[in-house]
């Protein structure tokens, strides 16, 4: 055992020692450095939003001032007072769970097959499971809505609902499709073994095997349906408004930007509230996973 | 080429200590094999020698060159990895040639080398071949070749049969030392495998829970463990504690457990009154007569024919022992045996 | 043994969900082509025609072609040159990199629009940028760098909005890449670049691919970012479709544009895969 004499020790550190708490030190500040960048980044952006939304009237925020000189809530009730939003909100979240009930629906059986079994051409179907997202949105919504139109599926609630559906549906299959392929074949056949039947294996087996995988899809599907615009601006403007649809109005002619801030601030509260929860609960390497599948 | 020196190298994670105070000197172009259990922290030496981990303490020397500093990619130290680590990108021309690339050898050299390494790991007519179109036999010689081709300072290699069936494990650790020994490279090599370590080192170093046991060559590691895990972990043994009865010059009368039995202390490394632990292998026990030295009167417990042998799982005064003889006798359970071991085949372990 | 077998069932199966998109986005692409060609006209006058598609010719539609590619182009690149250093990074773990994780995701679930909204109040003429870089003394008048002539507004909202979604991607093909690989390169004698450029970035292709794809499409075929960020002109080729369509009643000559619009995301996905089979043949 080596006697440590403190003044000797710190007289005699090797040069390759100091060297590596160099480096270490290093990787510490570059950490910090790019979290202080991403707190500007994504903190500069909401914060003026904030502020923004919470300007008197009677004293605009304008240059030189480089912050507002008094804030209110004025533009809050303003909003809230006189404008759709509250209409939006309802519509948006009215469509939007209809839109992932249906997705999970059709989703499930598709999903099966595409994660477990040999169909020919799967490559292909795998393809088209992602069409909607890989085609231009606007295209898309143009002539659809043509084709709602001849439906009489324009201006309806169930026109927008099946629209929501449209654009969910990839994220549901793939990660629904990725979900079944990883139950074991093992776990399948040793529940037939013990003399399950086929509702027995959905609802025992399958269901809650893919129940991750499940939440993951049902909150891609949510989220998409609540950001969709285009195909709402188009089959349901001007019956519906959704909260895309309302905040593109207030930045168009009538750009008033108090209130497109206040509009801005609750679209984006629920969905930040769903980031947390996403992280917490669900292995965000699960995400990345399913999206890298893609 | 060059000799390696490991001086005090002791590496930690966290509060764990993988390697503590390690102290190791390899000659230019021995062969030495890092041997233990899991966790003994023989492949955490193997990567600090690379230069993937930072010592904590102590200084890794190639040569005259002090190493610590030096990146991974600055040190000849071409690495063997357990699982290939062959570049899937890549076919076995461009994976083998990398380390030329990056070193910068020119051209003509590289050629060379290349076919001269390709057809001494016979590896002809593949190397157009992706990793993925290669089977385990072949990506390991890639990985092999790779290395060596690149003529460096030390050769490491972590683990690199593992991976085989048992069958091609014996052929290729052969064919490895055999090129070792002709290019004449000072190698590391590190595995759990005690026979492999037995085949082919020129000296192993037996590792458990950082420290090094005992260093020696294969047969002063076999025949003379000088601790009770090199004993239990090199090929079997029967270990027990006794009391020193008598001691006349070197030969000692020991008060075992199940009796008396004479050991020859040819290091003197016992005096009378103290306890020691010693150990012997199965197969020096020999069947015997009660009046022969050193005789143990047991009961087989359960013997197992292997074929060439006998493994005997015998029970003598209480104690469990195991024997091995080499006649093919059949054994009843439970019918009594006398077997004797010769005093000078019996080891004083240091601890 | 898995039970492969494969019976009229599991296509019925695939109705649902397959058949659902086939049935909407099917029609839709249809009627797009369709209508280029004079079929299926809303004035009730089909015929197949050719004359449509002089509205390529049109200056305002070339231009509009042009500045949506660039924006396309512009987008993609930018977006994944950002956020590969970032995914490299990432990819080991370590005190605050978790927090730094949930942090860069949050755009991720910030709706485009919104996003739009956040990085317009930024960088608006007299937004906050502008003001501090004046305070600061950096600039005497302010930038314009929203609605600005060359799009640069667009590009940086398509930049903060989607960076986390490539994010995503990126480390999910980096998490592919063995640790041992990467050792055995740097073992070989390979230096940090060499790493970079040898390993990391050929077995991330498929990752670097697909992210440039999507967001070429999403940027090209943008229609609400650049109406709103853009400059006044020209208009991105889809809001000039719709303009078509729902201002001038044009449908059939919409459709041309619409056309355009799938076939350039159709050119730029086999382009881009081209692009990496050669960076991947390269080695």
């Amino acid at each position: 055992m080596a006697i440590t004499n403190p003044s000797v020790a710190t007289l005699a550190v090797p040069l390759h020692v100091l060297q590596a708490r160099r480096i270490r030190r290093f990787y510490i500040m570059l950490t910090v450095f790019f979290v202080v960048v991403q707190l500007v980044w994504i903190g500069t952006p909401i914060l003026m939003a904030v502020l923004w939304s919470l300007v008197n009237p009677d004293y605009p925020w304008s240059f030189p001032n480089l912050f507002p000189t008094h804030l209110a809530p004025a533009p809050w009730i303003y909003v809230f007072k006189y404008t759709n939003i509250i209409r939006a909100l309802k519509t948006s979240y009215s469509v939007a769970p209809f839109a992932v009930a249906l997705s999970f629906l059709f989703s499930l059986p598709t999903a099966y097959v595409l994660g477990r079994k040999n169909i020919p051409g799967k490559k292909i179907f795998n393809l088209i499971v992602l069409l909607p997202i890989i085609m231009p949105g606007m295209v898309v919504a143009l002539f659809l809505s043509r084709v709602f139109t001849a439906l009489h599926l324009s201006q309806t609630f169930f026109g927008l609902v099946l629209a929501h559906t449209l654009m969910g549906l990839p994220y549901m299959i793939r990660v629904l499709t990725t979900s079944f392929q990883t139950i074991p074949q093992d776990v399948i056949d040793a529940a037939e073994n013990l003399g399950a039947g086929t509702f027995v294996k959905i609802r025992d087996v399958f269901l809650p095997m893919v129940r991750p995988g499940l939440l993951a899809g049902m909150i891609f599907a949510f989220t998409t349906s609540i950001e969709e615009f285009n195909l709402t601006f188009v089959i349901g403007t001007p019956t519906f408004e959704t909260i895309p649809t309302i905040l593109y109005s207030f930045m168009g002619y009538n750009f008033i930007r108090t209130n497109a801030a206040v509009v801005a601030l609750v679209m984006m509260t629920p969905n930040i509230i769903m980031l947390f929860i996403v992280e917490r609960f669900l292995k965000s390497d699960y995400l990345s996973a399913s999206l890298g599948k893609m | 080429m060059s000799n390696l020196r490991i001086v005090n190298l002791t590496k930690r994670f966290d509060d764990v200590v993988a390697v503590d105070k390690i102290n190791l000197d390899v000659a230019e172009a021995e062969f030495v094999t890092l041997l233990g259990p899991s966790g003994c922290g023989k492949t955490t030496t193997l990567r600090t020698v690379a230069g993937f981990y930072q010592s904590d303490e102590g200084e890794i020397w190639f040569g005259d060159r002090l190493m610590n500093n030096v990146p991974p990619n600055k040190r000849l130290a071409s690495m063997c990895f357990q699982s290939y680590a062959l570049f899937p990108h890549m076919n076995v021309l461009e994976n083998i040639s990398f380390g030329l690339r990056m070193r910068k050898v020119p051209l003509a050299e590289q050629k060379k080398r290349i076919s001269e390494v390709v057809s001494m790991v016979d590896l002809e007519g593949l190397e157009k071949r992706k990793p993925g179109q290669l089977s385990g036999g072949q990506q390991q010689r890639v990985a092999l070749a790779r290395a060596i081709v690149t003529q460096p300072d030390i050769l490491l290699f972590d683990e690199p049969l593992s991976n085989l069936d048992a069958k091609l494990r014996v052929q290729v650790r052969v064919e490895i030392r055999e090129m070792q020994k002709r290019l004449g490279i000072t190698t590391i090599y590190v595995t759990h495998d005690q026979d492999e370590a037995l085949a082919i080192s020129d000296r192993i170093v037996v590792m458990n829970q950082g420290c090094i046991e005992q260093i020696g060559d294969p047969h002063s590691i076999y025949l003379h463990p000088q601790t009770s895990f090199v004993a239990g972990f090199i090929g079997l043994a029967n270990i027990f504690e006794g009391r020193v009865v008598s001691k006349d010059n070197n030969r000692l009368v020991v008060d075992a457990p199940f009796g008396r039995i004479s050991i020859l202390d040819e290091d003197s490394l016992a005096a009378t009154g103290g306890i020691i632990r010693f150990s012997w292998r199965p197969e020096d026990m020999v069947v015997s007569s009660p009046d022969a030295p050193n005789a143990i009167q047991a009961t087989i417990l359960h013997s197992i024919f292997m074929g060439r042998a006998t493994d005997l799982f015998i029970d003598a005064a209480g104690q469990r022992m195991r024997a091995v003889t080499g006649n093919a006798t059949k054994y009843e359970d439970g019918s009594a045996i006398v077997l004797g071991i010769d005093e000078k085949s019996i080891r004083i372990l240091r601890q | 043994m898995k039970d492969d077998s494969i019976t009229p069932i599991h296509y019925v199966m695939l109705l649902p969900g397959v058949g659902f998109i086939i049935l909407f986005l099917g029609s839709s692409i249809f009627l797009t082509v369709a209508q280029s060609f004079g079929l299926f006209s809303i004035t009730g006058h089909s015929r197949f025609t050719l004359d449509n598609w002089k509205v390529i010719a049109a200056q305002e539609s070339l231009d509009s072609v042009f500045f949506s590619l660039k924006m396309g182009i512009l987008s993609s690149i930018g977006t994944v040159l950002f956020t590969f250093p970032v995914a490299l990074f990432l990819r080991k773990g370590g005190a605050g990199k978790g927090f730094l994780g949930s942090l860069i995701k949050i755009p991720l679930f910030i709706p485009a629009l919104v996003a739009a909204f956040l990085i317009v109040n930024l960088i608006s003429y007299h937004g906050i940028v502008n003001e501090l870089l004046m305070k600061l003394g950096l600039l005497k008048e302010p930038l314009r760098m929203l609605n600005d002539k060359f799009g640069w507004g667009v590009i940086v909202i398509q930049i903060w909005k989607n960076l986390p979604f490539v994010l995503l991607i990126l480390m999910a093909s980096l998490a592919s890449v063995r640790d041992d690989t990467v050792d055995a390169a740097r073992n070989l004698g390979a230096g940090t670049w060499q790493v970079l450029f040898k390993i990391y970035i050929p077995l991330t292709m498929p990752g670097i691919l697909v992210s440039m794809i999507l967001m070429f499409i999403k940027a090209f075929g943008d229609f609400p970012i650049t109406s709103i960020a853009g400059p006044p002109y020209p208009s991105s080729i889809a809001f000039r479709m719709h303009a078509t369509a729902t201002l001038y009643q044009e449908w059939d000559q919409a459709a041309v544009l619409g056309v355009i619009i799938i076939g350039s995301a159709l050119f730029v996905i086999w382009a881009y895969s081209r692009l990496a089979d050669l960076v991947k043949g390269g080695e």
